[in-house]
């Protein structure tokens, strides 16, 4: 037979049963008998967990005892197992790339039904396995030093709960804030579920303790232009938007609002959904973290027709002495480099104008429940008194659930939170305006510390509870109880009747989302999401907050739909786990790289155009062109664009994927 | 008063082989998506007037409640409007849902016997399966029969006034090839 690299292979097969999850699909028997016949197989075992002590034990003493110098295992996914099982490798004695991984499980037994079919294609992947590993070698790996800080993107309360995780541990934190203020939505509830503690006074604190921290370094009203790098040393552009007033000279005092040539607010605000209005130099809300003003480019006089008194600044320069404002203020660049990056993006809710039967946009009395979070909000736009858009008390009010969830034709999925925040505006709403409140729900989803008893005292409150899901909200009333009401139309699925429900204003409970930049903060990061647009974990259980990326954790409603408490676990979570990276020191880099061979380079130039990652450079004392191995992720373009097939790449060399291809049509 | 009677269901009284027939039609598979949420009830214009609002049919159809379900008034109420299908979170193919039970029913011969939609339905399809186009006034004529008598008799003076305006022949049109059509209508059905 052919041989790799001059040494004669002594091939070790190990077939897994994984439980039933392979032995229930694969005829494992036959699959060892099968391979313990194929060339330079010396042993062929099966065990039923090979990821178990004993199973990494019968490697380890074959290695020793039958002098092995190559090992296969047909298990499970190599993201799962390929670790262990390099490692076990190693500690038998035999360098760690020597080994090579089969997947049997996701690739065999759970896609095929057929048991017949199935074996002989868990048989075709163990012979291209032992075709394979003949030509593998023993690769060294990299070790890299980690860069102590970390990058946050995203402060809402999981950023902000990292930040201030990472930073009290003593690392230095970068945390990035697309708006004017950090604190995401939590900053526009008032009340929080279901111990109904008020926002404000839970976090306010935090995001201060976020400013006055040494170890954070804010960056508010912010983007991350560019990620580089590899973990433990990325390094990142931060684009930082001109706000048109100097950050360390403003105060917040609110001098340069007062004097603005609006003498009253007169566009829609940002911060309070539309429902108060702002003048174009603002402070989004009291309690905005830093506390500093900012100028809309869009509104300002200045900025469309330069031909404003600037009395903002004025008063700025005259009247506080910190002449703070300047129209001139351009974006700026700033480079960072840290070892750990921690996404923490969160959320956008469904946009309720994609349901026209539920009329939000159409009757001014619809509201989406963000709205109301500001109506009830004693800091918001009316002070904490519910008046609908046309200055009246609502006396009955319904508010409907899942708009834009659970439904094939919008989001499949259910948003989590929605149950929980309808019952809580549904008890705020009773509380202060006495009006009779109707909850429409398709089923009410209590799962948490507290939740239940917090739906059976609502219950206990007097609110209705009206099982089923809403087909429309209309002005067309027939009954005089209904004139100039909306109707709500629903079946009442319990009773089994249709109902017309009349009532003053309208609550759309609307669902959580992917933000619209996902995909393009995804390819930034080279990390995954899933198909509905959430950040992907690589183990729905057992890794919830790290990335496919190494060194690029996740935190919070970014990952997918979850409340407060969720998120604040998930991110202390995520700061472990690039406390866990940085503490470690050093990481090993794979040896899956490029290489040149010097003597093959006729140094064309053309790979060094073409690497998306710009790791090749050229040396021009010796005309050839150089990779740099820490820059390189192995992507193999150079690989396949050499002309002179100067360049192989380890682990998947020209030799081993022909070798394994032969292996899979021999069968 | 009436007797009263037992409402408890025992599993002797479904009938599973529905629910898998339901299922092996096209769209019937849908079935099993929903959640239950009364949108196409609340979404129906004609659910008002319905015995089982149509949520309540689709879950009957899925627990095998035949008798109830073939028996009902709604499947034929339904105008297949589509309203509820389009409007369905799970895409439950509701009104194709609503056809099967109509075919099942006729083909049973399970619809309520003195309801004039199910009548008024199968003598239109026998009528145009003969004859290739209807005869208003032996459709009209044969369904009432069967429906109520009375009501045909005290419809006499009507149908005479609008003889005399020869809107109601009575004589029998039919088209040409009628066993194309009859072959035609064969093979749609599965060459049956
Ligand atoms: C109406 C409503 C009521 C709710 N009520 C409650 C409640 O009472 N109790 C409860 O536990 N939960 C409640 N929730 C859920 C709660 O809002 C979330 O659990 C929480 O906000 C998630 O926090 P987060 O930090 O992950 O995301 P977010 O709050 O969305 O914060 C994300 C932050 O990241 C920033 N950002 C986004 N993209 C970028 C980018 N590319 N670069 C830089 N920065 C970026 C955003 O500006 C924002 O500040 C409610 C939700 C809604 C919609
Ligand atoms: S609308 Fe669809 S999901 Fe809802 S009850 Fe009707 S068929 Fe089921
Ligand atoms: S198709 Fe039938 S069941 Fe569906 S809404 Fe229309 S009438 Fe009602």
């Amino acid at each position: 037979m052919k041989q790799g690299n001059g040494t004669v292979p002594r091939i070790g097969v190990y077939v897994c049963h994984c439980g039933t999850n392979i032995a229930g699909n694969v005829d494992v028997k036959a699959v060892v008998d099968f391979a313990s016949k194929l060339p330079g197989v010396v042993v062929a075992r099966e065990y039923k967990y090979m990821c178990s002590d004993p199973g990494q034990s019968l490697i380890k003493n074959d290695i020793r005892e039958k002098n092995l110098n190559r090992v296969i295992v047909a298990s499970c996914s190599p993201h799962l197992h390929e670790h262990t099982f390099r490692h076990a490798t190693l500690e038998g004695g035999q360098n760690p790339y020597l080994f090579h991984m089969v997947n049997i499980r996701e690739q065999v037994s759970w896609v095929t039904e057929d048991k017949m079919s199935a074996t002989e294609k868990a048989k075709a992947l163990v012979e291209a396995a032992v075709y394979r590993v003949r030509y593998h070698e023993a690769l060294e790996t990299k070790e890299v030093p980690v860069n102590p800080d970390v990058l946050i993107i995203g402060g809402g309360i999981a950023g902000i709960t990292a930040a201030l995780t990472l930073a009290n541990a003593g690392k230095k934190v970068y945390l990035v804030e697309r708006d004017y203020s950090i604190g995401g939505h939590m900053a526009k509830f008032d009340k929080t579920f279901p111990t109904l503690d008020c926002a404000s006074c839970i976090l306010t604190p935090k995001m201060t303790a976020v400013k006055d921290h040494p170890n954070i370094h804010l960056f508010t009203y912010s983007e991350i232009l560019e990620i580089d790098g590899y973990v433990g040393n990325f390094t990142a552009r931060i684009l930082k938007k001109p706000r048109y007033v100097i950050e360390d000279r403003c105060i917040g005092c609110y001098v340069c609002v007062e004097h603005c040539v609006y003498k009253t607010p007169k566009f829609p605000s940002e911060f309070d959904e539309g429902l108060g209005l702002r003048k174009p130099v603002f402070i989004p809300f009291p309690q905005a973290v830093p506390l500093i003003a900012a100028i809309d480019p869009e509104t300002c006089i200045e900025f469309k027709s330069h031909r404003c008194k600037k009395t903002c600044q004025e008063a700025c320069r005259d009247l506080v002495g910190r002449d703070a404002i300047d129209f001139t203020q351009r974006e700026e660049v700033v480079e960072v480099q840290v070892g750990a990056i921690i996404v923490a993006t969160g959320f956008k809710t469904f946009d309720a104008r994609r349901i026209p039967e539920y009329g939000y946009g159409r009757y001014p009395n619809v509201y989406t429940s963000l709205e109301i979070e500001r109506l009830v909000n004693s800091s918001g736009p009316t002070g904490g008194e519910i008046v609908m858009r046309d200055g009246r008390k609502p006396r009955r009010v319904g508010i409907i659930h899942c708009v834009g969830s659970r439904d094939r034709n919008f989001n499949p999925w259910c948003s989590r939170v929605c149950c929980m925040y309808s019952l809580k505006l549904a008890h705020l709403v009773r509380e202060r305006t006495g009006a009779e409140v109707y909850n429409f729900y398709i089923d009410i989803r209590t799962p948490g510390k507290g939740y239940e008893e917090f739906y059976e005292k609502l219950m206990q409150e007097g609110v209705h509870f009206i099982r089923g899901k809403v087909a429309e909200v209309t002005d067309w009333t027939i009954t005089p109880e209904e004139t100039g009401k909306l109707v709500i139309r629903v079946e009442d699925s319990l009773v089994g009747v249709v109902r017309r429900i009349p009532v003053d204003m309208v609550i759309l409970s609307v669902g959580l989302e992917p933000r619209d930049d996902a995909e393009e903060v995804r390819r930034q990061l080279n990390i995954s999401c899933s198909s509905e647009g959430w950040f992907l974990e690589r183990h729905p259980k057992l890794a919830p907050v790290s990335t496919f990326t190494d060194g690029i954790f996740i935190a919070g409603a970014c990952q997918g739909p979850k409340d407060i408490p969720d998120t604040v676990a998930q991110a202390g979570a995520a700061a472990a786990e690039a406390l866990a990276l940085i503490d470690r020191g050093s990481v090993e880099l794979e040896p899956n790289i490029a290489v040149i061979d010097e003597q093959k380079c006729s140094g064309c130039h053309v790979c060094i155009a073409l690497c998306p990652y710009s790791a090749i450079a050229f040396n021009e004392e010796k005309n050839v062109a150089v990779i740099n191995e820490a820059l390189c992720k192995g992507c193999g373009v150079c690989v396949g664009t050499c002309p002179s097939k100067a360049i192989t790449q380890q682990l998947f060399t020209d030799e081993e994927l022909l070798a394994e291809i032969e292996g899979v049509l021999l069968v | 008063m009436e007797a009263i009677q037992r409402t408890v269901k025992y599993e002797a009284d479904l009938s599973p082989q529905f629910s898998e027939e339901i299922r092996h039609l096209p769209g019937g598979e849908t079935l099993w998506h929903c959640i239950q949420c009364g949108l196409c009830s609340a979404s129906c214009p004609l659910s008002i007037y319905m015995d089982y609002t149509p949520r309540r049919i689709m879950a009957m159809t899925r627990e095998g409640f035949k008798e109830e379900v073939l028996q009902s008034k709604t499947i034929w109420l339904c105008a297949s409007c589509y309203a509820c299908t389009v409007f369905c979170p799970q895409q439950v193919e509701i009104t194709h849902i609503m056809y099967h039970l109509k075919q099942m029913a006729i083909r049973e011969k399970r619809y309520p016997r003195n309801f004039p939609i199910p009548v008024l339905a199968r003598e239109f399809s026998t009528w145009v399966r003969n004859h290739g186009r209807v005869s208003e006034f032996w459709v009209v004529f044969r369904t009432w029969r069967k429906i109520a008598i009375g009501r045909l008799l005290r419809m006499i003076p009507q149908g005479l006034k609008l003889m005399r305006l020869r809107r109601l022949p009575i004589s029998v049109h039919s088209i040409r090839q009628r066993r194309q059509l009859k072959k035609l209508l064969a093979q749609m059905n599965g060459g049956a």
